[in-house]
């Protein structure tokens, strides 16, 4: 039984590396494909963070207000400040066809008067205060001057990127027309009430008592920073081993082709042992693919200016979540292999099958941000059982535990992969 | 008296039942889907030692015999019985007794010819020293020593016919199937596969033979059956059915003759 076993490894082994297109296919291209996707993916932010992002601002305010907000984009290391187009002042018509044809990707245009505006609703508002009576009436009667500040948005940027920008001006806005604000209201009440103490200098940084912290909520105290290789090497050395679906099943077509099969199915319990020759040699291949994909994040992305990945913290864990994926990507192979009849039909089954899988499993597009309903589909992705679990490991920093729903799952995909493919085997050879 | 004549066709049945290493009684396949069976209620039995040539046109039912006997697939109705053991009952015992020379080139194409023998002969169960030398043995026997570490991708059709019947010979089988064993290949190489065969044969394996070759079946069988529509037609020695057919001079003649010589699908 084993010497049968060991000579069926023995000789899926000899055919792989014989195959020289199927192993690059099975080694080279998912490496490649971390290199382009973990390199695109990275300068698209890098681009934006050394450059900056390209920002017009109007400032037709000239005073407190304008230049605060100047001088906040021109220290901004995220902004690429201009106040200028083709070497003319910008206006807010000018910047706006700018903005338009994507020379820069926002503009800001502050009206004129916007500080006087606000230090004259903070000087009503005193005024008001003071004398009216203690009892305070249902509603303000002083009409206030709105200011309204204008955000230009290049029509191409994403709508995500463009949430997250404009919100973060408008806090930045938000904050210097508090401080404004705060000024104005601290002289008019050192003119109203002068026998008062002056309000002290750094008044206003003593009221900002509320900060704000930005932390992973991962498990490995910090170590781990989510970036484009954390999430990239495991995404395509999931697709990798799920990919080994093709050369795995054209080879059973391949035996069923040359006769092979034939032969095996007359010599006794063989068939089987061959099956599970297919399927150690295989899984074997899933564990190198896996080594050497993280070979990749651990060392050459660095080479290339990329962050080196961080493996988390549960060896124990990944060896599980590895097996767990490896058993279930040749299961699916296998299964390919029995149910399609020819090596067309297992190529095509096969490799759409898996971009299908990949898709909705979260390796191209992240779960988070699919509709609702794909949501709920891609839940039952084999990928994105194997995802999840990585993503834990790897990014959360857990531990052995909080994998053991998804290796299970994957597990029991492999065994109903297995009873599928015994079934069509039996159905196909009842003729 | 009649317990006398009882005894004496219990021995006689005994005898011929020790004497066949197949009986097949009344079998018959039909296919899933097919109107009519393939196989229709044939009867024959296999001596020990004999090279039996099952004869017919395309269509004619040996294949999906052959393919019952050897385990592919179970029958419709009838019974085979292989070396005493019921088919139905006892396949994997009867699987490690047979081997099979098909038709196509079961031969894994990037492997060598020592890889592919290695990995067929480990399967029936062949390891170690034994394997090794029995691998040696059959290439030199059959001219291959100096090919032996190429990959059979790069062999001529010869070359891997020969390697194809080494394959299903290397564990030493009790019986043979050789499904068209010389087809396509040139008269050297046929001459030193027949050659073979024979010396196997005489070592005491039984052999079944199915060709659309008559003057080899002809030369080759000792004992042959001619089947068509799924039914036997005739058998015998080739030598016995050329002379029971009129005007017959050779197989060929015999074979046309009883099955209308008509062109088949």
């Amino acid at each position: 039984m084993i010497s049968k076993l060991s000579a069926s490894v023995r000789k899926e082994f000899l055919l792989l590396v014989r195959d020289r297109v199927g192993l690059s296919i099975l080694f080279l291209m998912p490496m490649v494909l971390i290199f382009v996707m973990t390199l695109i993916q990275d300068a698209a932010f890098k681009t934006l963070n050394e450059k900056g992002i390209p920002i017009v601002f109007v400032n037709n305010d000239r005073d407190s207000l304008g230049m605060m907000v100047e001088q906040g984009l021109r220290n901004n290391e995220l902004c690429s400040y201009s106040d200028s187009i083709n070497g003319r002042p910008a206006s807010a018509e000018s910047a706006k066809q700018a903005v338009a044809s994507g020379k820069f990707m926002i503009g800001i245009i502050v009206p004129a008067g916007a500080t006087a505006a606000i230090r004259k609703s903070v000087e009503g508002l005193i005024e008001e205060t003071i004398n009216t009576d203690s009892v305070m009436p249902a509603e303000s009667p002083v009409a206030q001057d709105s200011v309204e500040i204008t955000i230009l948005v290049d029509p191409v940027t994403k709508k995500s990127f463009l949430t997250s920008i404009s919100s973060n001006l408008r806090e930045f806005i938000s904050e210097i027309k508090t401080k404004i604000m705060f000024q104005a209201f601290s002289e008019q009440i050192a003119e109203k009430i002068p026998d008062k103490a002056p309000v002290p200098k750094n008044a206003f940084a003593r009221t900002q008592i509320i900060h704000y912290k930005e932390v992973y909520a991962s498990k490995a105290e910090n170590r781990i920073v989510p970036n484009a290789v954390q999430h990239n090497v495991p995404a395509w050395t999931i697709f990798a081993m799920f990919f080994i679906a093709i050369p795995l099943s054209g080879s059973i077509m391949k035996e069923k082709s040359e006769g092979s099969v034939f032969r095996l199915h007359t010599m006794p319990g063989s068939y089987l042992l061959l099956t599970y020759g297919k399927l150690i040699m295989y899984v074997i291949v899933c564990l190198v693919q896996f080594l050497l994909m993280l070979s990749v994040g651990l060392y050459l992305l660095p080479l290339l200016g990329l962050p080196v990945l961080v493996l988390g913290n549960s060896f124990w864990g990944i060896v599980a979540l590895t097996l767990a994926t490896a058993v279930a990507a040749a299961g699916y192979g296998i299964m390919v292999g029995t149910l399609a009849s020819t090596e067309q039909q297992a190529a095509i089954m096969g490799s759409l099958s898996i971009l299908l899988l990949s898709a909705l499993g979260g390796i191209w597009v992240p779960t988070y941000v699919m509709p609702e309903e794909m949501r709920a589909i891609s839940a039952f992705s084999p990928m994105n059982w194997a995802l999840d679990g990585y993503y834990a490991l790897f990014l959360r920093g857990s531990g052995l535990v909080a994998i053991l729903g998804d290796a299970g799952k994957l597990f029991a995909f492999f065994i109903a992969t297995m009873a599928i493919a015994s079934i069509a085997n039996r159905i196909k050879r009842s003729v | 008296m009649w317990k006398f004549r009882n005894e004496l066709a219990i021995f006689t049945t005994q005898k011929m039942s020790a004497n066949n290493i197949i009986e097949i009684k009344n079998l018959t396949k039909t296919y899933k889907q097919a109107k009519e069976a393939s196989v229709k209620g044939i009867s024959f039995s296999i001596k020990r030692n004999e090279i039996f040539g099952l004869l017919g046109p395309n269509g004619a039912g040996k294949t999906t015999t052959i393919s019952i006997l050897c385990g592919l697939f179970p029958p419709t109705g009838g019974s085979v019985f292989i070396d005493g053991k019921d088919l139905r009952k006892e396949l994997e015992p009867i699987k490690a007794m047979i081997g099979i020379v098909p038709q196509d080139i079961a031969l894994y194409s990037s492997l060598t010819a020592r890889e592919n023998l290695d990995f067929y002969g480990h399967m029936y169960g062949l390891k170690g020293k034994d394997l090794k030398d029995k691998i040696d043995l059959w290439l030199e026997k059959l001219g291959l020593s100096g090919s032996a570490d190429r990959p059979i991708a790069g062999f001529s059709h010869g070359m891997k016919r020969r390697v194809n019947l080494i394959a299903g010979i290397l564990h030493q089988p009790k019986i043979l199937f050789l499904d068209e064993p010389t087809v396509g290949v040139d008269v050297q190489s046929r001459n030193a596969i027949i050659a073979y065969l024979k010396e196997l044969n005489k070592e005491g394996m039984t052999i079944i033979y199915t060709s659309h070759h008559m003057e080899e079946a002809e030369i080759f069988c000792t004992q042959v059956s001619i089947i068509d529509h799924g039914k036997i037609l005739t058998e015998g020695s080739p030598e016995a059915l050329i002379n029971s057919c009129p005007g017959a001079t050779n197989l060929e003649n015999v074979f046309l003759h009883l099955t209308n010589g008509k062109l088949r699908d």
